[in-house]
This record gives C-alpha cells, sequence and structure tokens, in this order.
C-alpha cells in the first residue's frame, strides 16, 4: 500500500510526497499518576486532514507528541506506514514535521536561518539551493520580508506562519500542527485554515491538527475526532458535527452562554 | 529518597548527555562558526574578569605570605609560593569558578528556555540532536579555551604578586629575586598539571551545566531554579574535584 | 559585530595565549632559546653540590649570569656559565659555589680579579676554588689527629725502646727510667695537647664551627697539612737520629754512653717536661693557640685581613707557629 521513501534531494522546490499513514493502537499514557490518554487507538489515512478536537488539557497535545516521538508511550504503540514510529527506520526516513503552539522558533536565529537550519545539518544542497528552497518556502506563505527578521520582532500570526514554513522547508510526509489557530485574528486564522488545506492538496502530506477551533474542523478536515478525557467520543466527517447526538459533542462544540445560570457557579462546589 | 532520586537522575543525564555529545564528534568540523561563536563567548568575553580577578589573587597571595613570612625572614621565596599556588591550584580554579558563574549560568540558561519554548523539541523533530548543535560546540570550545584563559591567569597572578612584593614595605622583595625563586620551584610540568586541571574542570562545567539546561521542565519561574542549581552544582563539583584531580594528577606524575 | 571579525578575535585570543604557553615554557626552562646573549665560560669543580642550572653567577655579589648547564668533564664536574655581554671577567678571578642559605639556592660566586688581568674570553676556563664543605674539613682534621697520634707513637715507641739492639736500649732504657716520671708528664701533655686538638677545642675547634671562616679555613686546612707532613718529616728525623744512637753516633750515641752527657740529658729531658707543661698552662705560642679562646678571636681578625695573603700567615700566623713549634719540639 505504501511505497518506501525515495531520497532525490537534489531537486530544488517540494516535490509530491509518497503520503505515509498513522495508526495509533492501545496508546496509554499518564504523567503523576493522571491519566492523559487511556488505551487510544486511531487510524489517519495517507493524505488525509484529521483534524482533533476536545477541550483544554484532554491529551491532545501529548497525542501529538507521541506521533513524532517526544513522548514514550506506557503502553500501546504509535505505527507508522505499519512500522513503529520510535524505530530507527522511522526516524531516519520518514519525514515529520510539528508545528509547535508557540512557534518553537530558534529565538536566536534569523527567521531565514530557523528555516535554514534543517537544511544545513542534514546537508541537503549547497548554500545556494539552501537559500533558493528556503526563499521559495518563504514566498509561499508571503514572509519574504521577514527572513531577516529575529523570531522576537514578529507578530503573533507571522510567527504561526514562520513555524510552518519551517516545517515545510522539510517536505514532511507528515505534519502535525498543534492549536495552529489559537491566539490569531478570525482573518489570520481563516489564513492559516487556507494554508493547511493548500499544502494537502498541493504536496499530499498526511495532516494531522490538534485544534478546538471548530471553523477550522468544519471548513478543511477530512474527519474530525473528538477527545475527552483520554478517549475519543466521536470521530466522523465534518457534517456529522453538524447534528450531534452526544450530548458531551455538542455542549462541547455549540456551547450555550447562560448569563442567568453560569457554569462556573456550578463547578465550585 | 526524593533528593538522592534526582542526584542520580542528574548524574545519569549528564552522562548520557556526555557519551551523546560525544557521538558527534565528527560533526564538529562542519560546525566552525557555532564553534567559534562558542570560543569567543567562553574564552574572548571571560578574559577581563579572569585577568582582574587573578591579578588581585596573586597580589593577595603576594600580601598575606608576605605577611606571614615576615617573621621568618624569607620573603624571598614568596615568589614561589605565588608561582607554584597560582599555576597548580588558583589559575584554575579561578578560571573554573568565573566560567561555571559567567559561562555555565548562560549555557543554562539559554538552553533552559530553549527547552521550556519547545525549541529543543523542534531540533529533535528536525531529528537535530540537541547534544551536536547546542552541547558539542561548547565542550570542544572550553577545551580549547581553558588552556588559554589559564595562562593568562597564572601570568596575571604571577606579575601581580611581584607588583605588591616591589612596592608593600614589610615584603621589598624585587621582581627579579621573586621571579628568580618562582623560576626555581615552578617547573613547566606543573603549568601542565594546571592545564589538565583547568580542562577538566571548564569540561564538567560546560557539561553540568547543559545537562541542567536541558533537563528543565516547566516555565519562567524553572529557569532561574535551573541556572541557580547549575551553578551551585558547578562549584561543589569543581572544589570536591579539585581534591581528587591533584591527586590523581600527583599520582600520575610520581 | 559580524562573523568575520568575531572569527578573527578567537584567533588572535587563541594564538595569543599560545605565545603566553610558550613563554611561560621559556621561562620555566631557564631561557635556553632566548636570552642567550653574551658569551660562556666553563667553570670546573670537584664537585657542583647542588647548583643547577638558572642558578645566578654573582660577582663580588652582583648578578652577572646564570648557571647555563652542568654537565662531568674529565675527572670533575664541569658548570658552563652564561655571562651577561655587559660584563666582562679578568682571567685570575676565581670561582667559588656558595651556598644563599639553609633551604636557598646556591649560586656561583666569582672574585673582582684584578683590573690589569685579560678578561676571559667565550668559552674560556674560570679558575675555581674548591668549595669549603664541612664533611671535607671534618675529615681533614682526623687524619691530621691520626697523623700526629701517630708520630707520638713512634716517638714513644722509640723513646721506650723495642729495637733488636737490646745492648744499647737497655743502656738507653735504664737512663730513661730514671727520669721515668719526667718523661710519662711530657708523654701525658702532648697526648693533651693532641687530645684538644682531636675534640676541636679551642681555636680550632672554633674555626670549624664557624661558617664565615670556611674560605680561610680552606687555607687553613693546607697548613695542617703542610704541618702534618712536616711533623712527617720530623719523624723522619727522629727515626734517622734513633738510627744513630742505636750505632752510637751523634749526640744521643754520645748521650747512652757518656755520664756526662746523661746528665745533660736529664737537663734537657726536664726542659722538655718545662716546655709541655707550659704548653698546657696555656703559656707560649702553641699553648695559647691549644688553650686561649682569646687567640681565635685574634686568629680571625689575622685571617679577614690576609684574605690572599695565605703565604705570609705561613711566618707570621699563629697557625704555622704549629708548624714551627712541633719542629723545634723535635
Amino acid at each position: 500500500m505504501f511505497t518506501q521513501f525515495s531520497n532525490s534531494g537534489e531537486s530544488v522546490g517540494f516535490r509530491e510526497n509518497k503520503a505515509v499513514g498513522v495508526s495509533i493502537e492501545h496508546l496509554s499514557k499518564s504523567f503523576n499518576k493522571l491519566n492523559v490518554l487511556k488505551d487510544f487507538s486511531l487510524k489517519v489515512a495517507p493524505g488525509e486532514i484529521f483534524v482533533l478536537m476536545g477541550p483544554s488539557g484532554s491529551g491532545k497535545s501529548v497525542l501529538l507528541r507521541h506521533i513524532i516521538g517526544l513522548e514514550m508511550p506506557d503502553s500501546g504503540v504509535v505505527l507508522i506506514n505499519g512500522k513503529d514510529a520510535l524505530s530507527e527506520d522511522i526516524r531516519e526516513h520518514v519525514r515529520m514535521a510539528l508545528v509547535f503552539q508557540a512557534g518553537a522558533l530558534f529565538n536566536s536565529l534569523t527567521v531565514f536561518d530557523n528555516l535554514a537550519l534543517y537544511l544545513r545539518e542534514h546537508r541537503l544542497g549547497t548554500e545556494k539551493q539552501i537559500k533558493d528552497k528556503v526563499m521559495q518556502a518563504l514566498t509561499l506563505l508571503s514572509l519574504e520580508d521577514a527572513a531577516k527578521k529575529y523570531p522576537s520582532e514578529l507578530s503573533g500570526g507571522m510567527k504561526k506562519r514562520v513555524a510552518i514554513s519551517r516545517a515545510l522547508v522539510m517536505e514532511p510526509q507528515l505534519l502535525l500542527y498543534d492549536e495552529p489557530t489559537s491566539e490569531l485574528d478570525p482573518v489570520s486564522s481563516a489564513m492559516i485554515d487556507e494554508i493547511i488545506a493548500t499544502l494537502r492538496d498541493q504536496y499530499r502530506v498526511t495532516t494531522i491538527v490538534v485544534s478546538h477551533d471548530r471553523d477550522l474542523a468544519m471548513s478543511i478536515a477530512d474527519r474530525v475526532g473528538i477527545l475527552m478525557n483520554g478517549n475519543l467520543i466521536h470521530i466522523g466527517t465534518p457534517e456529522s458535527l453538524k447534528n450531534p447526538t452526544d450530548k458531551r459533542v455538542s455542549d462541547f462544540l455549540y456551547p450555550k452562554v447562560d448569563l442567568n445560570n453560569p457554569r462556573f457557579k456550578k463547578i465550585i462546589p | 529518597m526524593n533528593s538522592i532520586r534526582s542526584v542520580l537522575e542528574g548524574v545519569g543525564s549528564t552522562l548520557i548527555l556526555f557519551m551523546r555529545s560525544i557521538s558527534h564528534v565528527g560533526t564538529l568540523s562542519r560546525q566552525k562558526s557555532r564553534f567559534i561563536e562558542q570560543c569567543y563567548v567562553i574564552g574572548y568575553t571571560t578574559l577581563p574578569i579572569v585577568g582582574i580577578l587573578s591579578f588581585f589573587v596573586g597580589s593577595v597571595l603576594a600580601l598575606q605570605s608576605g605577611y606571614s613570612m615576615q617573621d621568618f625572614g624569607t620573603q624571598q621565596f614568596i615568589g614561589a609560593l605565588v608561582g607554584l599556588s597560582m599555576v597548580r591550584e588558583l589559575g584554575p580554579m579561578m578560571v573554573a569558578i568565573l566560567l561555571a558563574g559567567r559561562v555555565g549560568s548562560a549555557i543554562t540558561a539559554e538552553l533552559a528556555s530553549m527547552k521550556v519554548n519547545q525549541e529543543v523539541d523542534a531540533l529533535v523533530t528536525m531529528n537535530i540532536p540537541p547534544a551536536k548543535i547546542l552541547v558539542l560546540p561548547r565542550l570542544a570550545a572550553v577545551l580549547m579555551m581553558m588552556p588559554v584563559l589559564t595562562v593568562i591567569s597564572n601570568l596575571v597572578g604571577w606579575f601581580g604578586g611581584a607588583l605588591v612584593c616591589k612596592y608593600t614595605g614589610f615584603i621589598s622583595v624585587e621582581p627579579q629575586q621573586y621571579f628568580q625563586a618562582l623560576r626555581h620551584v615552578v617547573k613547566f610540568k606543573d603549568v601542565i598539571d594546571g592545564i589538565c586541571k583547568a580542562e577538566i574542570f571548564g569540561f564538567i562545567v560546560v557539561l553540568v551545566c547543559s545537562s541542567i539546561g536541558l533537563s528543565t521542565r516547566g516555565g519562567p519561574r524553572e529557569i532561574g531554579a535551573a541556572v541557580t542549581k547549575a551553578v551551585v552544582s558547578s562549584l561543589v563539583l569543581i572544589l570536591v574535584l579539585d581534591y581528587f584531580v591533584t591527586k590523581l594528577l600527583l599520582a600520575i606524575l610520581s | 559585530m559580524n562573523n568575520s571579525q568575531q572569527t578573527a578575535r578567537v584567533g588572535l585570543f587563541f594564538l595569543l595565549g599560545l605565545a603566553l604557553i610558550y613563554v611561560t615554557y621559556e621561562t620555566l626552562s631557564g631561557g635556553k632559546t632566548f636570552s642567550r646573549s653574551g658569551y660562556t665560560v666553563v667553570a670546573g669543580f670537584p664537585n657542583l653540590q647542588d647548583l643547577k642550572p638558572t642558578d645566578d653567577v654573582r660577582m663580588a655579589g652582583v648578578r652577572i649570569g646564570s648557571v647555563y648547564v652542568t654537565r662531568l668533564g674529565k675527572g670533575r664536574a664541569e658548570a658552563v656559565l652564561q655571562i651577561d655581554p655587559q660584563y666582562t671577567i679578568p682571567s685570575d678571578a676565581s670561582a667559588t659555589i656558595v651556598m644563599a642559605g639553609i633551604i636557598g639556592t646556591d649560586y656561583i660566586s666569582i672574585d673582582l680579579g684584578t683590573t690589569q688581568a685579560p678578561a676571559l674570553k667565550d668559552g674560556a676556563e674560570i679558575k675555581t676554588k674548591i668549595t669549603p664543605d664541612i664533611a671535607s674539613i671534618m675529615t681533614q682534621m682526623a687524619e691530621l689527629g691520626h697523623k700526629l697520634d701517630s708520630a707520638l707513637s713512634s716517638i714513644s715507641n722509640a723513646v721506650n725502646g723495642s729495637g733488636p739492639d737490646g745492648g744499647v736500649f737497655q743502656k738507653f732504657n735504664r737512663l730513661l727510667s730514671e727520669n721515668q716520671t719526667k718523661i710519662d708528664a711530657s708523654m701525658t701533655n702532648l697526648q693533651e695537647i693532641t687530645g684538644k686538638i682531636n675534640r676541636g677545642e679551642g681555636t680550632l675547634g672554633k674555626l670549624v664551627n664557624d661558617s664565615k671562616l670556611h674560605d680561610d679555613l680552606l687555607a687553613a686546612v693546607g697548613d695542617f697539612k703542610a704541618t702534618a707532613s712536616e711533623a712527617k718529616n720530623v719523624m723522619a728525623s727522629a727515626q734517622t737520629v734513633l738510627d744513630q744512637v742505636k750505632a752510637g753516633q751523634g749526640a744521643l750515641g754520645v748521650l747512652v754512653y757518656d755520664k756526662q752527657a746523661a746528665e745533660d740529658l736529664k737537663f734537657t729531658l726536664h726542659d722538655i717536661r718545662d716546655f709541655s707543661d707550659k704548653i698546657s698552662k696555656g703559656q707560649g705560642t702553641l699553648g695559647k693557640l691549644i688553650n686561649d679562646d682569646s687567640l681565635y678571636f685574634g686568629l680571625q681578625g689575622t685571617l679577614k685581613k690576609a684574605d690572599r695573603a695565605m703565604d705570609g700567615l705561613n711566618d707570621s700566623g699563629p697557625i704555622s707557629a704549629v708548624g714551627s713549634l712541633s719542629k723545634s719540639l723535635f
């Protein structure tokens, strides 16, 4: 089903990827006796945009960190193209990128150097080829003017775009977004949504987005999952969310603001 | 129980970081600019403070020993005392302590904030080991710069002592006599000893500070805590190791 | 700051470090590569003691160079001295090794010499004086004591008579036995004298204990040697006399056979006893030398004044009086 990734790094520009499938099987993880993920299973098909929603602290980001290998599961396994995500083979041969919530840009490097770091460290081309590639990625996200700036000089939306373009120069086969639209104004959010969709369409990259942005899920997702207390309580197309049957889902997606009966007063006993 | 465990964890993660850094030593030739930058930070920018402190350490040493020696009339041997103490002990020690305070704290702060800002995680997702680009250039730079700093510290300390000996009334030892006594007692082997010591201290300070920085978890508050921990650990390690390293060097040389 | 500037600074800094390490090395290993200006002279000693390279060379207390290298030459130890170019050393100046203090460093001391003497050239050999060293002085003193002892025992042997010619010696014995007490007293006194010298009392003892007089004492030891060899000569002559006595020749021969002469001998022996009594009581030069401390101080003064005049000391010095007295004694 999946063909092996072939190395043809000398070409400038982004090529169409052999997208990878992700399969998460019976994953459990706890921090300090707090169960964050409980026997979690999920399959994401190659080239799909899967949006994982859920309230804060439900374990969405932890799941992403497991997929990319930043966390070790207590039990269960993450499979990429049928192989353990932590194995050397996958780490070496499958290009995965994570767009961090806060960007995680290297503060000591300029935007250009942030993007160039990966290419330079892995010696993907000459300095000129690297420059071309980086400028191409920046242009794609309308960031060419910011190339010489440091991350601290950028606005929040620009930081996210730089983080995405940094992921892009890696030519990932699997692209993970952690809250890409949080803390952004509606216009910037819409722009990020468009970028995510465009990248998937142009480069056929398997995409997993962790977000609690309902608009994002509705507009670009192929499938949406809702994670609550470490378990998937709903999985389906965006249409299935329009009229949810599960009360927990509808309460999460369409919360009613009732000023006469505020929630926070119910929480406090 | 918990504190023992955290100490053991610290030792373990430091050793693992050491092994990881060493395993990337072949990439050093491609990290020239990072290496040079670290050399600049560790060596060049540390020089003024090393110079000033070494000068006064040498001076105070001469002053105190001159004061204690005046009853015996053995002031002409101050050169030997200051010379040997600077070269074998105080030079390397001074440089290491300054390194811990000035460079070690900066390393921990930088790496801890990178860790807290998920920059380290970003490196890992890019398949770039943090040990390779963050720790290895610093270790190489400190090994390169420590001999330079130490030898400067030694010489400045010697001259500080000589000046005090010449211009202090109750000592009144001419520089010529001072340096003759110094030359008579201090062997080049002692200088090499001191440099070996400085290399060990410097390496350990940078390694421990890097390790503590990279194992920081949490927010900005933890960065401050990590810096404190790194400097304290470095100082304790320097002073404790000093004894054993000195003993080892004496055993090797005899 | 741009990158190349940083690189340049680090490079400069590192080179500076290397240079300083080199400077330290040069300083500590005696500046063998640089500061080799000036010229060298060779000083040969039987023993360099604690002298090592980098030690000072001083002329009349002024530093004029350093010991460049120490090595073994033909049957001696050699120190090659690196002399600063502005200093010249007269060829009649001589070098000694001086210890600066108990834990201090040795240095080579060169005296001023005379200005008329031509200067030493590069690679020339400088005259040396053997360094007085307490151990060797003590050995020489002991040797001197032994020599005196054996000289005196030869005399007592001869006087007590154990020769093959009993006829002569029976008479001689009788003669001696009449004067037994007198002779014994003389001998006792003589033994006391040598005992005192051996024990190092009086002037000789002081001399040995006073380190300031090293140089002078060295000359004194030479004199003692000469004295001892003179004593030997005296003994040789004494034996010749005894041989002549045995053969009945000469004054003693006549003494033994001639009654009048025997009477005279009594007086002579009496005189000898008188003389040794005087020595014991501290009268006469030799007596004072052995018994009187004040003479030691006089001697000290004399030795100080007579820096290069040890020859003169032979005539006037109290030490040489030992020589002349022992001559007149026998």
